[in-house]
This record gives structure tokens, C-alpha cells and sequence, in this order.
């Protein structure tokens, strides 16, 4: 399969409680279309991090990123924050509606003249992570930390990035929401994108590859 | 001191007899335990100091009647207000006082000579009884309002940071992102102004009409300058909060649009 995310010599280090800490030490890593690459490792270890930088989101980090072959510097961070999509572990709702919530993304001027999914659209999604009894017009205030990390994963998979990173995608679902939510994000990559999990779970089926990022390091591990 | 017939004078032995009120609340705080004589000794001293430097400070430069002299004294109270401004905002990134500093100046500048010269049209245009008296209450009023925003834009965004990594990850710009946070800041330094404004007349006498009913101007002749005294204190609030506001939410963003939360941004 062509690699889709390139990343080279990516580095960052920050001020730790004892000097400064090596957080990412030249990693090189690609994702190939259509692979669901997971990275595990201790914690403190960067997985994070790595996956800050490769959404260009750490000020800091340096490194070359490149998308399909044009890289992070022919498009504004806005562009390439809307392709390499990132979604944090925390799940965040802003105030309003479930639809609201869903529809936010395409305020933004990054998607100025795109289409926003139709209610019916919207509703299909829900359905598919198992959230079809919520209706599109429940305050976002009032869901469950379950259902508002569904709704935030729908909400960034809607906008159709080519890369998804998922920092924990499944750390706050039960077993059969997280096993629709893995439907979901194989469904994506099958579709010829990519996705990066960050996961301390047990491997699941879908995952293509496993990586561990340790000693600031990223290493292939062996098997399922 | 020079008063027109009927006009009591404040001389000194009044203002020794004023001082049996703070004996008053020094008694207050020393049988309730609350701890404040020292600060309130402070203040006193400050407040008889202060405002006797004021009046011969105003005194002379009424005397010596010179623009240069005007400006002068103008921007010396701009950096003190850009000063208080940014003791007031701990967490606030740096570069602040240049920035409040700059916003001070174009609001005090803009609001003070658009009052004396459009409306009261004073001749020269610097003529330091009316220039003065002005821009302290617009600089007054919009350091207040300046320091109730930026309080509220940092502890805002600082409360939203992980909602806006969220939405920068989802290609939001910082203006997009903070937007939220930017109008409520703004908000929250015109409130104020707009209650005093709501309550003027009713609840309390301002300040500036009170002084002038007491040294013998006719009541109404002080109501119109209270009027516009008022309109002008809320057009100097809004604009300094607006400018102060805008100029700072983006310092908490790096370059590239990324939220720094407040301890990586002071690092840097």
C-alpha cells in the first residue's frame, strides 16, 4: 500500500522536574492508506506527544511531515489539521445541541464553501456507534462520558480527514461500544485512509501494526 | 482656596476632623479582628498624600499653561494606569504593559479630545482645567475595565484549554476558537459601566456632579457635563476593553495557532 503520512526526524524535548526531557528523538514513521497503526508504551513515554506533532499542535517539535506527498509546508497548519485530524482524549462538548456539536467543524473557515451532512446523515452516524437513541436535538451537556467520546470520534470522522489520530480512542466505553467504535475507525481506513491509535488495551483485530514508543524511540512489535 | 459666596471651604482643620472617620473604622477593624489598620493607615496617608500632590501638581500646570506640560502629564498617567493594569493580570503573558500601555494611550487620546474638542470645545485645545480633569476619569474608568477583561480573557481560556486543543485539532483558527472567551471578556469589562450608568441619578450622585454642586454650580449646569462625563466614561470603557482584549487573547497562541496553556507560555 503507498504511504500516505510520511513523518522524518521528528524531535521534541521539554523541561522536565530534573532538566530537560527527550520526548521524541528523530522518529521516523509512516502510515500506509488503508492501515490502522497502534502505538502503545509507558506512560509519560510521548505517545501524546507523537501524536500532538503529527497534527501539528506542538509549537515546538521540529521535523519534516508530509501528506501523500505534499508536505506540512505548503498548507496553512489550519489545512493540514483538517486532513491529519486529531482528536484528544478528553472528549469536549461545546454548549448546544448534539447537533451543534457535530455540525462545529464546518464553522470553521478551513471548510468554507464545503457541505455540512444533512440530519439524515448525522443520524446514520449516531446509529452506527450504537448512539441511536440519542436525538439530534439532546443537550450536549447531558450525555454520558461514554456517549460524548462517541460523538466527538463522529465528529471529526463526519469532516473526512485522510489521517485520524485517536489518542485513546476506547479508555472510557464499554465492550460493545467499543467494538462498534472499531467497525467505525476500520471502516475509515478501509476506505483508503489511515488511522494512528494510541491504546493501552488489549490488541484488538483491527490494528494493522503495533509500534511501542519507549526511550523516545518508536519500535515494531512482533505479532498481534 | 477661593469660593464664591455661600460655599464652604474645606481647609485644614476639616480635614483633621475628617480624619475622626478612619479613627472610626481603625476601631472597627481592631474590635471585629479583621486585620486591616495597617492597610487602612496606609491608605489614609496615601489618600491625604495623593490628592494634596494632585491639586498642587494641577495648580502649577494651570499656571504654567503649556501643551507640552499637558502631554506630558497625560502619558505619565497612562504608563501608572498600563502599570496597575497589568499587577492586576498575574498570569498575563509578556509584553503586557507596552500593550496596555498603547491601549490606554489610543483610548485616552481618542475619548479626552473628542470631549473637549468636539463637545466642550476648549480653546487651546490642551487648556489643562478641562483636558486634565477628563482624561483622568476616562483613563480611571477604562483601566478598570481594561483590568476586569484581561482577568477574564486569561482565566477563561485557561479554563477552556483542553476544549481548545479540540477545536484547533479541528482546524479552528485561534480567533475561532477563542471567540467564546474573547466576547465574554469584553462583556465583563463593559458591565460596569453600563450599571453605574443604569443607576446614575437614582441610586447615587456621581462623583463629578457632587463635586461640582458642592463647590456652587447650578445643578443642571452640572447635569449636562454629568451626562456626557457618562456617555464618555462608557465609549472609553468599551474601546479599551475591545482593544485590550483583542491585542492579548492572541499572545496565548503560538504562531502557528496552537493554544499554550498559561505555565508552557510563561517558559518560553
Amino acid at each position: 500500500m503507498p504511504v500516505l503520512l510520511s513523518a522524518r526526524d521528528v524531535r521534541y524535548s521539554t523541561e522536565g522536574d530534573h532538566g530537560r526531557v527527550v520526548l521524541l528523538d528523530g522518529l521516523d514513521f509512516d502510515v500506509a492508506r488503508g492501515e490502522v497503526v497502534d502505538v502503545s508504551g509507558p506512560s509519560g513515554a510521548g505517545k501524546t506527544t507523537l501524536l500532538r506533532a503529527l497534527a501539528q499542535l506542538l509549537p515546538d517539535a521540529t521535523g519534516t511531515l508530509s501528506l501523500a506527498s505534499e508536505t506540512a509546508d505548503s498548507m496553512t497548519p489550519q489545512e493540514w489539521r483538517s486532513k491529519v485530524a486529531l482528536l484528544p482524549q478528553k472528549a469536549v462538548m461545546r454548549p448546544g445541541t448534539v447537533r451543534d456539536n457535530l455540525l462545529m467543524p464546518w464553522a470553521f473557515k478551513v471548510r468554507q464553501g464545503a457541505t455540512a451532512p444533512t440530519d439524515e446523515k448525522l443520524r446514520a452516524a449516531l446509529d452506527g456507534v450504537g448512539l441511536g437513541e440519542v436525538v439530534l436535538d439532546r443537550d450536549a451537556a447531558r450525555l454520558s462520558v461514554g456517549q460524548a467520546a462517541r460523538v466527538s470520534l463522529l465528529r471529526v470522522v463526519l469532516t473526512d480527514p485522510d489521517i485520524l489520530l485517536l489518542d485513546e480512542p476506547d479508555a472510557s466505553l464499554d465492550e460493545v461500544s467499543a467494538e462498534q467504535v472499531a467497525t467505525i475507525i476500520r471502516e475509515f481506513a478501509d476506505d483508503g485512509r489511515g488511522v494512528v491509535r494510541v491504546r493501552h488495551q488489549r490488541a484488538d483485530s483491527i490494528a494493522s501494526r503495533r509500534l511501542r514508543l519507549s526511550g523516545a524511540q518508536l519500535q515494531e512489535v512482533d505479532g498481534r | 482656596m477661593t469660593a464664591d459666596a455661600g460655599v464652604v471651604v474645606i481647609g485644614w482643620p476639616q480635614l483633621v476632623i475628617a480624619m475622626l472617620f478612619m479613627v472610626f473604622v481603625g476601631v472597627l477593624s481592631i474590635r471585629l479582628s479583621l486585620g486591616l489598620e495597617k492597610d487602612l493607615a496606609i491608605a489614609t496617608a496615601r489618600t491625604y498624600l495623593q490628592l494634596l500632590a494632585l491639586g498642587l501638581v494641577l495648580r502649577y500646570v494651570f499656571d504654567i499653561d503649556s501643551p507640552w506640560l499637558v502631554v506630558g502629564l497625560l502619558l505619565f498617567m497612562m504608563a501608572v494606569a498600563a502599570r496597575i493594569i497589568v499587577k492586576r493580570a498575574p498570569d498575563a503573558p509578556r509584553g503586557l504593559f507596552t500593550q496596555s500601555f498603547l491601549t490606554m494611550a489610543l483610548t485616552g487620546f481618542t475619548v479626552t479630545f473628542a470631549v473637549t474638542g468636539l463637545i466642550v470645545q476648549v480653546e487651546p485645545w490642551y487648556r489643562p482645567q478641562y483636558v486634565i480633569p477628563i482624561a483622568g476619569m476616562v483613563l480611571g474608568n477604562s483601566m478598570n475595565g481594561i483590568a476586569v477583561a484581561l482577568e477574564r480573557i486569561f482565566a477563561d481560556l485557561d479554563s477552556r484549554c483542553d476544549e481548545l486543543l479540540a477545536l484547533v485539532a479541528l482546524g479552528a483558527t485561534p480567533w475561532e476558537a477563542a471567540g467564546p472567551s474573547v466576547r465574554s471578556a469584553i462583556a465583563a469589562g463593559m458591565i460596569p459601566t453600563i450599571n453605574s450608568m443604569a443607576a446614575a441619578g437614582i441610586v447615587f450622585i456621581p462623583g463629578m456632579m457632587t463635586g461640582q454642586v458642592l463647590a456652587g454650580v447650578d445643578p443642571l449646569a452640572a447635569t449636562g457635563y454629568q451626562i456626557v462625563v457618562m456617555l464618555m466614561i462608557s465609549a472609553a470603557t468599551a474601546m479599551g476593553s475591545v482593544i485590550a482584549v483583542l491585542l492579548a487573547y492572541r499572545k496565548r497562541f503560538s504562531h502557528d495557532g496552537v493554544y499554550l496553556e498559561k505555565g508552557r507560555e510563561r517558559a518560553r
